[in-house]
């Protein structure tokens, strides 16, 4: 059965589903495409939301709150790396104006 | 709703829209999740994400103003490879999604329940205490990262 | 204490006085040195003469070294009376030599000088084990330990190239006779599956129907041929040679001079060029059966004894004239041993020790007061100005030509009447003639050395004017040798036909008897002999005193060249065997070494950094191709799953 009651009706599973995949790829293109890195790590959270998305579909389809926990602690874990993450871009624009991300290439090689 | 919220935050040229659509993204998100029966995550969604997050997002957007992205680029074929792979992953994703089969769902689950902030918290106290506890040591230690790295650098760099 | 316990004592009191003076024992006191370098040798001489007292033997075994399958080494002694023997020659020789360095090496500093008397002490050991060894295994350790030690003795002022070079050579050839020692033990244990004296003996008199270990000496009913034994011999017989610097494995003794003088006295003159007689005795139940090595040895014996005293003719280093006639008088004991006469070669052993080691101390003792100077024909006149040493050298010289009553003569024409007596050997009658010549050689280049250095006026080239006499720890061992050199003939008077013969008596129990009687002429042709030889020895005073040493050289100057350049032995090897090893070595080393081995190791090294610039060029430091390098490969990752969740 692909079916979830929600509020009453039957809604296949699957719709949401293909939401969440859509939002995760789109993502994905943001991160890939561009080039400033604040915009870089917001389409990295726009990522996480789309798996947490995913998680709470197939818990209610499963009949099981694990995939509830499971969101939640990503929400966290995704809250921490936001964190840490802008920490870091704070850190770099500090010393210098970055507007591409291709200008942080030092590793090179 | 979502999805426009989600071209959005890749299309607009400036940061700060950005930001703004994935606010939207996430709200409808937040809204889907009170449709699933998972009310205790939608409230998080919106405090935490929607709430905390962002607004970190944009207080980091204020500091720094308003940058622009410039047209040119430095890597000539990654926006053509990008476009391949994304498309092929969603090629993937659908085929992926059409010939899912999905397993019996747990039995013995009252559905009338199922979501609230009781169930939720019996299931992080008791059966889930540990992943829970790690999570809050993570928090701490992000936080202290986050401070750490953003400290006035007097005398050392 | 145990015959057991002591003979390991004996053995081992040398090593500890090694080990106590190597490493730092030269932050100690000189004095420590002093007592415990000749100290130990002194102890394990004491030791001997109580194993001697006791008449002790046996074959002791200590613990198994190595057990893998059939063959099984035991760390064994074997204590009889040729060992005791050989241990009393050389912990007694060589306390008194030990003792005598302390002395003549005060010049050196501080660990020189502890150096010095650890290497003699760890040579003095290494003796010792091939002597007492009772197996083929330990025999080779110590042979080979005795090379080494020889190799450091004579490159010991390592600073002259000379001294290294001659140490080198010495090495070199002394490894040539390790081989043949090795590839002989090889071909006996095939074919005895023994690797004990006692079982290889045992095996040998089974098969060959001797009564070990004496009877093999008897002649036997049948004459066997033994091909196996004959080979076993004649490779043995080539670490004899090299050992004993014989023909022609010789060019390394004269070059060994380089070495302190009482290095030259205790190895290349009393102990370890003897290794090869010892060698020889020890292994008479094979050279019993196999005649044809046992006569080569015989020929080997008495054609060096010749070749060597020809040389010292010629030669003007005072140590050199010594050293080759080391190189003769061990053909005469190759020669005893070689006809058969065994307890003759070991009783001239024990004569040669004594005089032997007498003139290269007493040589010493010229040589310091000389300031180092060893070329003789700038010395001279010595007689009245060093009058103890000069008796003590006219009494090894004396001995060493054979002058009744001194132990040289009845050592020697023992060797001689044995060889002349011989019956039915005509081998025995040809070294007989080679051996009765060669000593009138004797007298005559023993005659020159000690005119020239002792007589006469002294030359204008001397360095030192008024020599002063050596000090007591260098006399004292050097007037014990000359005591024992006028009285040691007394133990075996065989050769004027009457009196003892303690010495053949005591070698009774492991050489057995020699099988014929000398008769009353050879002792009349002995004391011929010895009559011509003190001819030639007063001769020699006309030809060197009055200082005209040129005379018959310059009528025959190619004769005067052959024997200063030693036969051309040197000149011959270099180009036979040095040279082109030489070439060789170029060769390797140029066209395998640096292109083949550090081509492989140096290319490894450019490949691996080759393929890491390489492979480095995926490192571009750009975000964005991380990224997209995630993400294709997350692509990859679902199209397998697909794949499988299709198939």
């Amino acid at each position: 059965m692909s079916g979830l009651s929600i509020g009453g009706s039957q809604i296949d599973a699957s719709w949401f589903l293909i939401l969440a995949a859509i939002l995760f790829i789109i993502g994905t293109a943001g991160v890939l495409v561009r080039r400033n890195p604040l915009v870089i790590l917001i389409c990295i959270e726009l990522m996480l939301n789309a798996a947490n998305l995913t998680l709470v579909v197939f818990s209610l389809q499963l009949h099981n709150l694990e995939g509830q926990l499971f969101a939640l602690m990503s929400m966290t874990v995704a809250a921490a790396e936001a964190v840490v993450g802008l920490a870091i871009l704070v850190d770099i624009f500090h010393v210098r104006d970055v507007e591409d991300i291709d200008e942080l290439s030092e590793m090179k090689g | 709703m979502a999805v426009a919220g989600a071209i959005g935050v890749v299309a607009f040229r400036e940061p700060i829209r950005s930001v703004l659509s994935l606010v939207l993204v996430m709200l409808a998100l937040a809204v889907l999740f009170l449709l699933l029966s998972a009310q205790f995550v939608f409230v998080v969604q919106i405090i935490v994400y929607a709430g905390a997050v962002m607004v970190l997002f944009l207080f980091v957007i204020a500091l720094f103003g308003p940058t622009r992205e410039l047209a040119r680029t430095r890597l000539r074929f990654q926006s053509w490879l990008s476009a391949l792979f994304v498309l092929a992953f969603l090629g993937l994703v659908w085929t992926m999604v059409q010939g899912i089969k999905y397993r019996q769902p747990d039995q013995g689950t009252d559905l009338s329940v199922f979501g609230t902030v009781q169930s939720i918290a019996v299931g992080l106290f008791t059966t889930y205490l540990y992943p829970f506890e790690l999570t809050s040591i993570l928090l701490l230690v992000a936080a202290i990262g986050a401070i750490y790295l953003s400290r006035k650098k007097i005398d050392d760099l | 204490m145990s015959t057991s316990q002591l003979a390991l004592s004996v053995l081992l009191l040398p090593v500890v006085g090694a080990i106590l003076l190597a490493g730092r024992g030269w932050r100690l006191p000189r004095t420590f040195t002093k007592i415990v370098g000749p100290g130990v040798v002194w102890a394990s001489f004491a030791a001997t003469l109580v194993l001697f007292f006791n008449n002790a033997s046996g074959d002791f075994t200590y613990w198994t070294w190595i057990k893998s399958g059939s063959f099984e080494v035991p760390f064994n002694l074997l204590v009889d009376n040729l060992s005791i023997f050989m241990c009393l020659v050389i912990t007694g020789v060589g306390a008194l030599i030990v003792t005598y360095s302390v002395g003549y090496m005060e010049h050196e500093d501080g660990p020189s000088y502890a150096r010095f008397f650890t290497y003699m002490d760890v040579f003095i050991f290494s003796m010792l084990l091939l002597v007492l060894a009772g197996n083929f295994v330990f025999l080779i350790v110590g042979w080979a330990m005795v090379g080494l030690s020889s190799y450091l003795l004579i490159g010991f002022w390592y600073q002259r190239r000379s001294a290294v070079l001659a140490a080198r050579k010495a090495f070199v050839m002394n490894v040539i006779g390790d081989a043949g020692m090795i590839l002989g033990t090889f071909v006996l244990f095939v074919s005895y599956q023994a690797i004990t004296y006692s079982g290889v003996f045992r095996a040998i008199a089974g098969l060959h129907e001797c009564v070990y270990p004496r009877a093999c000496i008897a002649p036997l009913a049948h004459p066997l041929d033994s091909p196996t034994l004959e080979l076993a011999a004649f490779l043995l017989l080539v670490g004899a040679i090299a050992k004993s610097a014989q023909l022609p494995l010789h060019t390394w003794l004269p070059d060994a001079m380089e070495g302190p003088t009482p290095v030259s006295a205790l190895i290349h003159a009393a102990t370890m060029v003897t290794a090869g007689v010892y060698l020889i005795g020890r292994m008479h139940p094979i050279y019993d059966i196999a005649t044809y090595a046992h006569g080569t040895v015989a020929i080997v014996g008495a054609v060096t004894a010749l070749f060597a005293a020809t040389i010292a003719i010629v030669q003007t280093d005072i140590k050199r004239v010594l050293a080759y006639s080391t190189m003769s008088q061990i053909g005469y004991m190759f020669l005893a041993v070689g006809i058969g006469a065994y307890a003759a070669g070991f009783f001239h052993l024990l004569a040669h020790a004594f005089f032997k080691a007498l003139l290269f101390m007493a040589a010493g003792n010229v040589i310091h007061a000389m300031h180092d100077e060893q070329d003789m024909r700038k010395y001279g006149g010595l007689f009245r100005q060093l009058p103890r040493t000069s008796w003590s050298f006219l009494i090894g010289s004396l001995a060493l030509v054979g002058v009744i009553p001194l132990v040289g003569f009845f050592s020697k024409e023992q060797i001689l009447g044995a060889a002349l007596s011989k019956p039915d050997d005509s081998l025995a009658l040809a070294v007989w003639v080679i051996g009765a010549a060669t000593a009138l050689i004797t007298g005559f280049y023993t005659g020159r050395m000690w005119w020239m250095a002792f007589g006469g006026k002294p030359s204008p080239e001397r360095p030192v004017a008024v020599p002063h006499e050596a000090r007591l720890v260098m006399m004292v061992p050097v007037l014990i040798l000359a005591a024992l050199s006028v009285v040691g003939g007394f133990i075996q008077t065989r050769a004027l036909g009457i009196g003892p013969s303690s010495f053949s008596d005591f070698l009774f129990p492991v050489l057995g008897r020699m099988s014929w009687e000398e008769g009353a002429g050879v002792v009349v042709a002995g004391l011929v002999t010895m009559a011509l030889a003190t001819l030639l020895f007063l001769a020699a005073r006309r030809f060197y005193v009055e200082r005209s040493w040129k005379p018959w050289s310059s009528r025959l100057p190619w004769a005067q060249r052959l024997l200063e350049r030693k036969y051309y032995f040197d000149e011959i090897y270099d180009s036979a065997f040095v040279r082109p090893m030489d070439g060789i070595a170029d060769v390797g080393l140029r066209d395998i070494e640096k292109p083949v081995f550090d081509g492989v190791v140096v290319g490894t090294g450019r490949a691996a950094v080759a393929g890491a610039s390489s492979l480095s060029l995926t490192q571009s430091g750009y975000f964005r191709n991380y990224v997209l390098v995630f993400v294709g490969g997350a692509v990859v990752a679902a199209v397998l799953l697909l794949i499988r969740a299709n198939s």
